[in-house]
């Protein structure tokens, strides 16, 4: 990332400017399209030039879609096509006579593509303006202009006593303001090995340990909300439904570091989403729990919540501060690694939404107790969600080291209508896909990388005996070479052919595509280009002879 | 501190980069989007080596050498993926590179003989609205360099990355053309373009 870019920017956010890409959101929300004006009025605002605004303004997926009066969004997420084989899409489209990113002639309506809606429990999903409908009747109800908000399942918890369903009401951070000093707090965090919820379990103590450590008189939490698994809707729940515990997280997370301010930033694709952690912020300012001299413990803490504008990449941490930043969401080399140098160029935490929700429990109770929610296991409880093919889909708080036949049938009430399970995503479109045979497998981080697949986020994504699987390979690599940030070769270029060599009639050359995979597995700057060869991989242990490949 | 690059030992300095080592022990990778005018970008991955205790090939350009690091610049895995990434960049653009550029002498030393990859190529798009400079888009591979001069070298802020994924590019201004923009032609963006993709238009 530009070192004078992002200076340019901070020097303007010291006066509370409206990034670039907060300017051109609001303008396209307001006329539909982004004009030279805009991005004008964008570049004069945040302190970025124009040729940089103009690199923004043709990144995100929300700005590059000239927008009707009404605006219609067809989820294509990998629910969606669990539910269909993205039979939903084709149907819409033909119906409003209208390609995937095109508007009327007249203005009245456009039709565009969004990955995913978080509706998962109820595919297929269509967002109508700002509506989010959902069910197997939504394209008549879109066709007649009669969406409604779909209702969303409650979270259940298995666990005796829940630690992330139940209401945050900050006593955490109470007791850790009267009983612990940053370092000691840090060292509880440290000693209940809260594993980061993201994906890649890096250990969130340590990453505090890291930020605390680096010098600086200004440090930033920032919390990944940009939730875009297809078919997970956990960080969902997590910020419309308990956004207070999520934030009593980040303030924590600054006490232990030694930051004062926190940043969330959220996705568009859940419009309820930032409106949500908005309140709970002014009630908690209210209450005293988040501004100067929390509680009189010397220590200020303040969040700013921010929402992103369509890109999966900017769920990588680099790519999530450049979009803080309202810069282009690419990825940046590592080393420096946020906690060194992050947001603005200072130290900076970057957790997980989940992973921040976490922590309150460890506060108020303790290492040990935390790590005796999940015996044998990793620490703590997971949230998981299960997908519409499902009889009682929704988010569930859930053991780690509980197996998966247990959570899919026990809790999820196995396949619906007496479908057949064939296989399963678990934790994203880079993690591999699980076969039906190993659904004795038990659901912990180590347990499922040793089959090929992984806990990643907690989203599970289940196919049944209807799902074609070299559909399934064309719709996984179609997402990756559209979220393909751009900037590293293998990822940017690799994934296109990988899509193309499943996207026409012709057989795949297997000897080819596993060239392909080992450059974009080895090749890849980060986990987006090195991850999608994954779920591929899988599908040829297991289904080769479904995948069309050269005899 | 001291690394080990191809069996010989070389003194670095602290916060001295892999690809430094590698070139002050007096070897070679192949790199496309590295200038050494520029900070390290790490985005076409060609520079890939082999460390010893590294699960997999190391990008050279960005990462920071470490006291006694073993570096095996002929690794057998990074030298197949980097020649497999230099053929996924050709099976970009629609007509191949000019035998001179950086890109087709990176594709040489590689061995890169085939482009075995049909598919979509860069739409050919030519401005050549500007007296100094012209611009195939077609033989972009975005690697950045020239928005990187801009930025880093002469602070004019003119060009930009636009797009992303496959149809990632680079423009100039707001996408009408170098004159029509911050440019002050001073040529850095085609000295660094190892694809004359940007080129100065010579009158002589």
């Amino acid at each position: 990332m530009s070192k004078n870019l992002v200076e340019l920017v901070r020097r303007t956010h010291a006066v509370r400017a409206p990034t670039a890409l907060e300017v051109l959101k609001a303008a396209i929300d307001d006329h539909g399209e982004i004009t030279d004006d805009d991005r004008r009025a964008a570049s004069a605002a945040s302190g970025l030039p124009e040729a940089a605004v103009y690199g923004v303004s043709t990144f995100y997926d929300d700005l590059l879609v000239a927008r009707g009066e009404r605006h219609v969004r067809v989820c294509t997420g990998t629910a969606c096509f669990a539910a269909t084989g993205d039979a939903h899409v084709d149907e819409l489209r033909d119906a409003l006579g209208l390609a995937l990113g095109q508007r009327r002639a007249d203005g009245s309506l456009s039709l565009g593509e969004t990955v995913c809606l978080g509706f998962c429990h109820s595919s297929p999903a269509v967002r109508d303006g700002d509506v989010v409908d959902a069910g197997a009747d939504v394209i008549e109800r879109v066709l007649a202009g009669a969406t409604r908000a779909a209702p969303e399942p409650d979270w259940v918890s298995a666990l005796p006593r829940p630690v992330l369903t139940e209401p945050g009401d900050w006593s955490g951070l109470e007791r850790a303001l009267a009983e612990h000093t940053p370092e000691s707090l840090l060292e509880e965090v440290r000693a209940a090995t809260v594993r980061g919820r993201g994906g890649a379990g890096f250990p969130a103590g340590d990453k505090w340990g890291f930020a605390r450590a680096s010098p600086g008189a200004q440090k930033f939490i920032v919390a990944n909300g940009d939730e875009g698994d297809p078919g997970s809707y956990i960080d969902k729940y997590l910020m419309e439904r308990n956004p207070a515990l999520v934030l009593e997280g980040m303030a924590l997370a600054g006490y232990a570091v030694g930051a004062d301010h926190g940043f969330v930033l959220c996705r568009s694709e859940y419009p309820l989403s930032k409106p949500s952690l908005e309140a709970a912020v002014d009630e908690a300012r209210a209450a005293g729990l988040l501004g100067e001299d929390i509680r009189g413990s010397g220590f200020s803490f303040d969040i700013t919540i921010l929402e992103g504008a369509g890109s999966y990449v900017v769920g990588e941490e680099t790519a999530l501060l450049a979009c803080v930043e309202g810069l282009r969401g690419t990825v940046s080399a590592r080393p420096p690694f946020p906690a060194q140098s992050g947001l603005y160029g200072l130290p900076t935490v970057v957790n997980n939404t989940e992973t921040l929700a976490n922590i309150p429990f460890v506060a108020r109770e303790g290492a040990q107790a935390y790590r005796d929610l999940s015996p044998g296991a990793t620490p703590g409880s997971k949230l998981v969600c299960f997908n519409e093919r499902f009889a009682r889909p929704g988010v569930y708080e859930v053991r780690f080291g509980t197996p998966i036949r247990e959570l899919c049938d026990e809790l999820a009430g196995g396949m619906r209508d007496g479908h057949q399970l064939r296989a399963m995503q678990i934790g994203g479109p880079l993690a591999g896909i699980l076969p039906g045979s190993l659904i004795d497998t038990r659901f912990d981080l180590d347990d499922l990388v040793a089959v090929g697949c992984m806990v990643g986020h907690g989203g599970i994504v289940a196919f049944d005996e209807r799902t074609d699987m070299r559909a399934l390979a064309r719709h996984l690599l179609h997402f990756g070479t559209s979220e393909s940030c751009g900037k590293c070769f293998p990822c940017r270029i690799g994934l296109r052919r990988a899509y193309e060599m499943f996207s026409g009639p012709e057989p795949v050359d297997r000897t080819r595509l596993e060239e392909l995979l080992e450059a974009l597995e080895l090749g890849s700057l980060c986990a987006h280009g090195g991850g999608m060869p994954a779920p591929i991989r899988s599908l040829l242990t297991h289904f080769a002879d479904e995948l069309g490949l050269r005899a | 501190m001291k690394v080990t690059i191809d069996g010989h030992d070389v003194e670095v300095e602290a916060g001295a980069t892999v690809l430094e080592a590698v070139r002050a022990a007096g070897g070679w990778v192949p790199t496309l989007c590295f200038d050494e005018r520029q900070a390290p970008f790490g985005a076409c991955r060609v520079c890939l080596v082999g460390a010893a205790g590294a699960r997999g090939p190391i990008p050279a350009c960005t990462t920071p050498c470490r006291d006694g690091l073993e570096i095996d610049t002929a690794d057998e895995r990074a030298r197949r993926v980097a020649k497999a990434v230099v053929e996924l960049v050709l099976s970009e653009l629609p007509v191949p590179p000019a035998p001179h550029t950086e890109l087709a002498t990176v594709a040489r030393s590689l061995g890169v003989e085939d482009v075995r990859w049909p598919g979509a190529t860069h739409r050919v798009d030519h401005d050549e609205r500007h007296p100094y400079l012209a611009f195939q888009h077609e033989l972009c591979i975005s690697c950045g360099r020239c928005v990187r001069a801009c930025d880093e070298v002469q602070g004019a802020f003119a060009l930009t990355a636009t797009g992303r994924g496959f149809t990632a590019n680079v423009t100039a201004g707001l996408d009408a053309g170098f004159r029509d923009s911050t440019c002050v032609s001073c040529g850095a963006c085609a000295d660094t373009c190892p694809t004359d993709a940007i080129t100065e238009i010579t009158l002589l």
